[in-house]
């Protein structure tokens, strides 16, 4: 992995089912999530998916791309700029646009992001891992 | 009774839950979010945790000891990974306030994460940015 190099995107359909299971894994109920006729009287005209649930995209591409060292080093930095409806697919996506030596390891800096299919950006926000010299 | 947001004051503890990230725990998450991956430790500790499901743990007490009230959109969150956590660990999540704060009709909290091992040793660090609808949420300024 090298600077200008993309990575491994992620896709995902998102339907209700999934967002109820979130909620159940999570243990966030809000009922922007899961009550339809809540959602319905909100800004946002139905419910959307947990952002979190959406950042989760995120951090699969990253490890996809970093794998344990992901789960060890890895910092992000998101700000979640657009709601997800049940329906939508969202596309993770990413760039190195860093990479700097240290002792021994490389840090890796990289924009992120997560987009609808209408091109919508969801998530934009950073990742940062610290690989061990000669892991990748 | 309903929290009254406008009295929180930085730096209080908002949230202290222990939670076991067992494997249905985690099985139920990664079937929710889709994620495959299933990756064992260097160290022999066995099957790793997705670290966003840690994540995820650490936001539960937030979300339920704050009472989060609907309508709540979640803005900003950063996360720091300090190390692999393993099936079947025990984790400490701390939330701590420190932003509270209304800007127009929406009232603005910054909570610090922060989740520990059970040798207390930090697994990861977070910060959570959330917006609260001022009006129909108690305590506040509307």
């Amino acid at each position: 992995m090298e600077q200008g190099d993309s990575l491994p995107s992620v896709q995902r359909l998102i339907t209700q089912e999934q967002i109820e299971k979130y909620a159940r894994a999570s243990g966030d109920f809000n009922p922007i999530h899961v009550d339809k006729e809540f959602a319905a009287t909100s800004q946002f005209g139905g419910t959307i998916a947990h952002g979190m649930k959406i950042a989760a995209t995120l951090s699969e591409m990253m490890t996809e791309a970093f794998s344990i060292d992901w789960l060890e080093t890895g910092r992000l930095k998101l700000r979640f700029r657009a709601p997800v409806y049940p329906g939508d697919t969202v596309t993770a996506f990413g760039e190195v646009k860093r990479v700097r030596k240290r002792d021994g390891s490389r840090e890796f800096f990289c924009s992120v992001g997560v987009r609808t299919q209408n091109e919508e950006a969801a998530i934009t926000g950073d990742a940062t891992v610290t690989v061990p010299v000669g892991d990748r | 009774m309903a929290l009254d947001y406008s009295k929180l004051q930085t730096g209080e503890s908002v949230s202290s839950q222990s939670y076991l990230l067992d494997g249905d725990t985690v099985a139920a998450y990664a079937e929710a979010v889709g994620d495959r991956h299933e990756l064992t430790s260097k160290d022999g500790l066995g099957l790793l945790a997705p670290p966003m499901a840690v994540a995820a743990l650490s936001l539960r007490g937030v979300v339920n000891d704050l009472a989060i009230p609907g309508g709540t959109l979640h803005v900003g969150q950063e996360l720091e990974f300090k190390r692999a956590v393993a099936v079947g660990e025990t984790l400490a999540c701390d939330a701590v306030l420190t932003q509270n704060s209304v800007r127009g009709d929406w009232r603005f909290l910054v909570v610090r994460l922060k989740v520990e091992d059970g040798d207390g040793h930090r697994v990861m660090d977070g910060k959570s940015t959330i917006m609260l609808p001022v009006q129909g949420v108690s305590g506040t300024e509307a």
